[in-house]
């Protein structure tokens, strides 16, 4: 039984593999030294954060559920970051817990809002998010601050031989396969694919669907680190664009809107197959003023080739 | 919450606020200051019915494109009417937004895409068109007179365009409320397969609805134009999310099969009343970000609490 679920599992992650696949030929044969070890490592270093976000997106999307503040969050924990005073005492290490302390309190805020108001999350995360933003513009009015230097030197150094950007990703995606282990895991993923049901068997479905934000809000915090890492200092648009990256890499992976279908490896998958388009279209040499057209253009490609694939399996 | 209960609601908000910004600041209640308010929430008004339509159509309806719709719209017709006039300047912009929601609705309601999904890659799509047409045609983006008139100006103190949007929001309360067409788009709407076996072609009621949204969208885009004097690339993008709060704090319901625009219209008073008191009393961008989110999550714990004690 478990082989089986694991193998469709896997099945619904292969036209991601496939575009990522594409992509990736791509910019190998575009870009030379794509596979040298420090195209490998700026790419992972730059891809990180946004591959952080995804996977945070994709485990409320899990649950049945959206979140649109999370942008606003990277932005207002970056913020929080740059503003903290540059004497703290323990450094780069206090920020860390100061911000994780902040990515929770926001999460559970969602968290509480979706699962125990029973408030719709498309619109309540909306809301959450416009008060998210309004606090990083009200700390960070203008770009600026600083970002604890270790931090940044952290970021680009190596571990056991590792580059740490690759390390943190692999943590994340730990996180997910730890929970999965537990049954935590498997209630958010049972309540989206059918509460009434889940509730039927007493899953505890609130706490499944605040789990569930407290989770992704734990990967947007090490989104937000990682970001605040490279730029180094305070930027209340610097997520701005994360919000609907995170959803179209969601369904770009393989994870069904519709909740309890897919796994947060497809949206690593779709995050790296928006990342690596990107450089091929910078590689590719194509005019700047027709780069988002392309952009778009093979985002719907691919957004159609997966909800396509999708109603297959369905019918089948 | 029923429906005239949250207008009473959404009434009693926009006078209290109201009441608020004259105390805060004499001169606020003046004719001009209405006058220019609802001036405002026209264009809200009228892409907030953009998502009453979608939204009633049902399968998670929302469209995202409005803002890159609007945006082709007013940017088409300002580059069309040195040539063609007005008139047909307009037409030219609604047949394009006409298009732009049928490829929606294709993708929605022929192909299954889910339109968050659907709509997202068309926005993202059109704008880099409109991008690629700007950069590489250069078109003229000046709105002509009668444009600046109809969208700016008024008449016997009343604006025009709030008479547009009376004329357009009285053909729209018929049609979803009234008409045949519109039972069948909430039919669709509340229960696609029940309406399905009863008989309406729930895809072409689908398809039509993202149709009538661009088109619409479009047309606002164009009439924009003439309020700010010049079209220009992300004209409509203020309006991609504003439009989808009024919508639901009108009492458009998420999951479908109602359209209740007269709550829509109120919710964009509301809302453009709100943000002027916070402008008017110097609330800066931060404050003004922070006080609409949480007035919008007010607003949606009332509903939840009226909707239970109703249920």
């Amino acid at each position: 039984m478990r082989a089986i679920r694991s193998a469709l599992g896997r099945a619904s992650l292969l036209p991601a593999l496939a575009m990522l696949a594409v992509v990736v030929a791509l910019n190998a044969w575009l870009q030379p030294h794509f596979f040298g070890r420090p195209s490998l490592e700026s790419n992972i270093a730059t891809f990180a954060p946004t591959i952080l976000v995804c996977v945070a997106q994709a485990v409320v999307v899990l649950n049945r559920q959206l979140d649109l503040s999370v942008g606003a969050g990277v932005s207002l924990i970056n913020c929080a970051l740059a503003a903290l005073p540059a004497d703290l005492p323990g450094g780069g290490w206090s920020a860390c817990v100061i911000g994780l302390a902040l990515a929770l309190a926001l999460g559970a805020v969602n968290g509480a809002l979706v699962a125990f108001l029973e408030l719709p999350s498309l619109i309540a995360t909306f809301a959450t998010g416009a008060v998210w933003f309004g606090l990083a513009l009200a700390l960070m009015p203008q770009p600026g601050g600083a970002i604890a230097p270790g931090l940044g030197d952290l970021y680009g150094a190596d571990w056991i031989g590792l580059p740490v950007p690759l390390l943190i990703v692999a943590a994340a995606m730990a996180v997910w396969v730890a929970l999965g282990r537990h049954r935590i895991g498997r209630w958010i993923v049972a309540v989206g694919s059918s509460p009434g049901a889940a509730y039927q068997a007493g899953v505890p479905v609130r706490w499944a669907t605040f789990g569930a934000y407290l989770t992704a809000w734990v990967l947007v915090f090490l989104s937000a680190l990682t970001i605040s890492a490279q730029t180094l200092s305070g930027d209340a648009r610097l997520g701005q664009t994360y919000t609907l990256t995170s959803v179209a890499a969601v369904v770009i992976g393989g994870v069904s809107l519709g909740g309890g279908r897919g796994s947060p490896w497809g949206a690593l998958l779709g995050a790296l197959v928006l990342g690596i388009i990107a450089n091929v279209i910078y590689f590719a040499g194509i005019p700047s003023i027709w780069q988002e057209f392309f952009k778009g253009l093979v985002i719907m490609a691919a957004l159609g080739f997966m909800v396509s694939g999708q109603r297959r399996r369905v019918a089948a | 919450m029923t429906g005239s209960r949250r207008l009473l609601l959404l009434i009693g908000l926009t006078v209290a606020l109201l009441l608020a910004g004259q105390v805060l600041l004499p001169g606020f209640l003046g004719p001009g200051q209405i006058a220019n308010q609802l001036k405002i929430a026209a264009f809200l008004g009228l892409f907030g019915l953009c998502q009453t339509i979608v939204m009633a159509a049902g399968g998670q309806g929302l469209d995202l494109s409005v803002g890159a719709t609007a945006t082709l719209g007013g940017i088409l017709g300002a580059a069309l009417l040195p040539d063609v006039g007005n008139v047909f300047a307009g037409v030219a912009a609604l047949a394009a937004g006409l298009l732009v929601g049928l490829v929606n609705g294709f993708g929605i309601a022929v192909l299954g895409v889910p339109p968050l999904v659907a709509t997202l890659a068309v926005a993202s799509v059109l704008d880099g068109a409109l991008i690629v047409g700007v950069s590489v045609l250069h078109p003229g983006n000046a709105a002509s007179a009668a444009l600046v008139a109809i969208a700016g100006r008024g008449s016997f103190g009343v604006p025009n365009i709030v008479l547009v949007w009376a004329a357009l929001g009285g053909v729209a309360l018929w049609l979803l409320l009234r008409s045949a067409w519109g039972r069948r788009l909430c039919a669709t709407g509340s229960n696609a397969t029940t309406a399905l076996l009863s008989g309406v072609d729930t895809t072409a009621v689908r398809a039509g609805a993202y149709a009538l949204s661009g088109g619409l969208a479009a047309l606002t885009g164009f009439l924009l134009t003439g309020y700010v004097g010049q079209a220009f690339l992300g004209l409509g993008n203020a309006y991609i999310l504003t439009s989808i709060v009024a919508a639901a704090i009108g009492g458009v319901a998420l999951a479908g099969g109602s359209a209740p625009y007269l709550g829509v219209v109120c919710a964009a008073i509301m809302m453009t009343v709100l943000v002027s008191v916070l402008t008017a009393i110097e609330v800066g961008e931060s404050g003004r970000q922070i006080v609409f989110g949480l007035i919008l999550l007010g607003f949606l714990v009332l509903d939840r609490r009226f909707a239970r004690s109703a249920g």
